[in-house]
């Protein structure tokens, strides 16, 4: 296998991987919410702000993990 | 095949201005479509405005309201009305480009990441700034040293204070350009699996579930708006009230 072989299996490990951890994360994330939303309706606003932002941050990560893909694509061969 | 074609600059008009290139490209076309098209909407519905509002008011009403509501009151509390011309221009701006960008074979101005990099780098001088002009430069340098670390570990928590001033930015920019990229790509590729297979057979599944994607898209973007507006007023809550 040449350098752009490997590159892009990592490129494909590398946004893979990253699923698998932002996805735990998001799926927590959305869990608690729902539990703290059931727990306390009045408070769905707030949660679900909340909610969003840490989203946008768990998600980030994985969206990091996409531009080191698309750099080992583009950037090597 | 590249699937990245859509989202190369082409130049429409060829413009250098002492040396610096400011050609008219489908970013620039597209993006000052967005503009015109969210100022003549909103210039429309908010024309004679009255006490009791009828529809076409409420619905611009509607946007102050969340605007108002739940990106400042949530974000910066106390203080933060007099930031709504710049989160609203924000949000409505970011709005506006992620939409145009779902019309089929245009080009999200978003997806380039030269639009969010001038809207975080705008962004990330005016929560310097701001902090300067409220809490003075002994205030400003004091936002870098968390308090009830002891002095020992300054060295090292300094430089993380640093480097996490700098990614705030360079996250907001990676975060909007992703997704806009991300998204655009998915159906892209869903389309192109057609021309692939060149076969008629996998348009069946591959077009409604193409459908599915469009309208979560349509989600995506109100939600990266949001994500952005809000983060930057978290920002410059930050700034004007300094918890350390």
């Amino acid at each position: 296998m040449d350098a752009h072989g490997f590159a892009l299996l990592s490129a494909g490990l590398a946004i893979g991987l990253a699923g698998i951890g932002t996805g735990i994360g998001v799926g927590f994330l959305v869990g608690k919410s729902v539990e703290g939303i059931a727990r306390q309706p009045e408070a769905s606003g707030a949660i679900q702000g909340v909610m969003l932002i840490g989203i946008g941050f768990t998600e980030a990560i994985a969206l990091y993990a996409l531009v080191i893909s698309f750099l080992l694509i583009f950037t090597t061969g | 095949m590249n699937i990245l074609e859509e989202f190369f600059l082409k130049v429409y008009v060829p413009i250098k201005f002492f040396g610096i290139d400011i050609s008219i490209t489908n970013l620039v076309v597209w993006m000052f479509a967005a503009t015109v098209g969210v100022f003549v909407v909103l210039f429309l519905l908010s024309r004679n405005m009255k006490i009791l509002p009828n529809k076409r008011q409420t619905f611009v009403e509607f946007i102050y309201y969340f605007i108002d509501k739940s990106i400042i009151g949530l974000a910066i509390g106390r203080g933060g009305e007099k930031w709504m011309p710049f989160l609203g221009t924000i949000f409505i701006f970011i709005f506006a480009n992620n939409i145009i960008g779902l019309i089929p074979h245009s080009y999200t101005p978003t997806s380039n990441p030269i639009v969010p990099a001038t809207l975080a780098i705008v962004v990330f001088f005016t929560i310097h700034v701001t902090n300067i002009k409220r809490n003075g430069i002994t205030g400003y340098l004091r936002s870098f040293v968390p308090r009830g670390v002891p002095i020992w570990m300054l060295p090292l928590v300094i430089p993380i204070e640093i480097i996490s001033t700098i990614a705030k930015p360079f996250s907001l920019l990676v975060r909007l350009t992703a997704n806009m990229l991300a998204g655009h790509i998915v159906i892209l590729v869903l389309i192109s699996l057609i021309l692939l297979f060149k076969s008629y057979l996998i348009a069946i599944p591959v077009l409604p579930f193409t459908v599915i994607i469009y309208i979560f898209e349509l989600f995506v973007a109100g939600l990266q708006a949001y994500i952005f507006t809000i983060l930057s007023a978290v920002y410059i809550g930050e700034a004007i009230h300094p918890r350390h």
